[in-house]
């Protein structure tokens, strides 16, 4: 921890070579301090997902630097890269990714499985976050038993049960229906008011307007970025 | 990611496919309780066979003239070279303690009172010892110089209201000749007694070869002569030493045997514990050749089980995705498959085993053999299953690690 910025990226390139060299980011600076939101826009092909996946510690740049909690990603075997991205990342899907057979307060208890955890106190925290998303009863329910808006609740407890550096949301209202999607985004707010960094990737203007600022992508390069408040006064 | 863990999430993702699961583990369930079932099967009947042989045969040696090269079973191909005098020779060895002829009598029937019934075979006139007492459910031994005989049950059932010991019973032989005899033994089983006889029940009537194969015989020639001679050592431990005075003394000139086997004829004195080892290492390759089909369905499952880990990676690439996503190493995601793969394995052995065991059991009762399990086959039967598990679910888990994350959560 310490007074490192949550995530930093500089003047990072991925280069993906499917016959011509493609630039999916060509050269981008971007700095995520801790506890601030932000909301990524840009049409498709902007290098939304490529960011995402470098953020995500999922990918590393073909040039350039990626630190996320003061650790440099692109040092990192394969393996530290996986482990960090166990501690310190928490993922938010569009469509909510969680485990088909596994119940809601085992979803949000995998990622501690993988840092050997113990069993007794996995279900203890998973059960704390379930309570905090509003979820309290609903833990022994499946997936396939919940609403929509309800399962993206279990990913987000599912992301925070770690207690990652950094909350990463690709469009997670995607799936949801607006009113849905509101209650959803809120919840980020308070994710966010708990001191929680955020990222949000979305195409959606109303989405992207809860963040304090946004950060416009455009072939692979950052356009602008908008500030919309300071930086702790979500609303 | 501790063993535990794996085992728990590999479990749960067994029970959350389970007809499918079923169906893989039936495989290997069908492939272990084949092998079982076959192997207990082969053991059991080598039980049964040698376990009617082996008594008191250890020390027998059995001897014969037959052409060179003959081949086949003990006896094929004997012809008659041994005279009585031989016999009374072998006998008088250092190291003999019985010395009895063995030859099948050629008759045509049996007659009990006026109930007569065709016998072509199974008239074997022999020595005393050859019958084991014990075996002699009712009545005696028959007394060499005697016109007595010992019938086993199924020769005495062919008999309206059987035969019982002391009633008179005419052996009829080609030539219009015929001997009467009184019955003073009925054995215990109708199961063969030696290895001339094969271990088939059939009806046979024993008969002391002195004097009435040697009277019979002799209307017919004037010197009449055995099929074969059986040579008993005092113990199975001095059966080598009394094997080659036997031979010694055959193969002399003092022996009428030699004159009669000539140039044409070969001697073979082969000792029980020989012809077990035969019959052992004959019904040996017949379960393993039997046992060697019934692997080819275990290989059966093992792709079995392999082609629906290929699936089943295939279907949960979204979740090897959020897996590993959420910190799961490859090596995680790697034991997950492996572990289920095992699991599928272990369940497949231990299920077939129990199917294998009962399967035996039934099958023996059927061919009414005794029950003997082998049991170190049971541990290996497991040990299989793992192992068929396990290297099944090799590539299917190998791939499922090097799934990609980003890939993964894109697929749909």
């Amino acid at each position: 921890m310490g007074d490192d910025p949550a995530v930093t990226l500089g003047d990072v390139r991925k280069t993906y070579r499917v016959g011509e060299p493609v630039h999916a980011l060509d050269g981008v600076d971007l700095t995520l301090d801790r506890g601030s939101y932000t909301a990524v826009m840009g049409p498709s092909g902007s290098g939304k997902s490529t960011l995402m996946n470098l953020v995500g510690c999922l990918d590393t740049p073909t040039e350039g630097t990626v630190t996320v909690d003061g650790t440099d990603v692109t040092e990192l075997s394969d393996r530290d890269r996986t482990s960090l991205r166990g501690d310190e990342i928490g993922f938010v899907f569009q469509t909510f990714n969680l485990m088909p057979k596994l119940t809601a307060r085992e979803n949000v208890a995998l990622p501690l499985i993988f840092q050997g955890v113990p069993g007794s106190r996995r279900t203890e925290r998973a059960d704390e976050i379930l309570e905090r998303v509003g979820l309290g009863d609903r833990g022994d329910h499946r997936p396939n038993e919940l609403s929509g808006g309800q399962r993206q609740r279990v990913a987000i407890a599912r992301a925070l049960v770690t207690d990652p550096t950094l909350v990463l949301a690709d469009e997670p209202t995607g799936n949801l229906d607006t009113e849905t999607g509101a209650i959803i985004m809120d919840l980020f707010d308070e994710v966010r008011a708990a001191g929680n960094t955020v990222l949000v990737v979305t195409h959606e203007r109303h989405i992207a307007e809860r963040a304090d600022r946004i950060v416009h992508l455009l072939d692979g390069r950052v356009e602008r970025v908008e500030p919309l408040r300071d930086a702790g006064a979500a609303g | 990611m501790k063993l535990r863990e794996s085992l728990r999430l590999s479990w749960r993702s067994i029970r959350g496919h389970t007809l499918r699961s079923t169906l893989t583990t039936l495989g290997v369930v069908i492939g272990i309780a084949a092998v079982i079932t076959f192997v207990t099967l082969g053991v059991s009947l080598e039980a049964g066979i040698l376990g009617d042989v082996e008594t008191g045969d250890t020390n027998r040696i059995y001897v014969w003239g037959s052409p060179p090269d003959q081949g086949g079973g003990p006896g094929e191909g004997a012809e008659l070279v041994f005279t009585q005098r031989d016999v009374t020779e072998l006998r008088d060895l250092e190291d003999v303690a019985a010395a009895y002829p063995w030859t099948p009598l050629p008759t045509e029937s049996m007659a009990h009172g006026n109930d007569t019934v065709p016998i072509r075979q199974g008239v074997i006139a022999t020595g005393p010892e050859y019958l084991d007492s014990e075996q002699i459910d009712d009545g005696r031994q028959f007394t060499e110089g005697e016109h007595e005989a010992v019938l086993n049950p199924a020769a005495a059932a062919q008999f309206e209201g059987n035969v019982s010991v002391g009633d008179r019973i005419t052996v009829s032989v080609p030539g219009d000749s015929e001997v009467n005899v009184t019955v003073v033994g009925i054995l215990d089983t109708s199961e063969g007694q030696g290895p001339f006889e094969g271990f088939g029940e059939d009806p046979r009537v024993y008969l002391p070869a002195d004097p009435v194969y040697l009277d019979l015989a002799g209307e017919a020639t004037d010197d009449p002569r055995y099929l074969s001679v059986i040579v008993e050592a005092e113990s199975p431990r001095t059966v080598e030493t009394t094997r080659d005075s036997a031979r010694d003394y055959l193969t002399s000139n003092a022996s009428d045997a030699s004159d009669y086997l000539g140039d044409d004829l070969e001697l073979t004195l082969q000792t029980g514990g020989e012809l077990l080892d035969q019959i052992r290492d004959i019904l040996d390759r017949v379960t393993a050749f039997v046992t060697g089909i019934a692997v080819i369905s275990l290989v059966v499952g093992a792709i079995g089980i392999a082609n629906i880990m290929l699936v089943s990676v295939t279907e949960r690439t979204r979740e090897i995705g959020i897996m590993k996503a959420v910190g799961a190493q490859n090596r995680d995601v790697l034991t997950l498959f492996l572990t289920e793969a095992a699991i599928l394995g272990v369940i497949g052995a231990v299920g077939g085993t129990v199917l294998g065991a009962v399967a035996g059991w039934a099958a023996t009762e059927y061919a009414d053999l005794p029950l003997s399990y082998p049991f170190e086959w049971f541990a290996i039967a497991v040990g299989v299953g793992v192992l068929v598990g396990i290297v099944s679910g090799l590539y299917p888990a190998w791939r499922a690690a090097r799934t990609d994350p980003i890939e993964a959560l894109r697929y749909e």
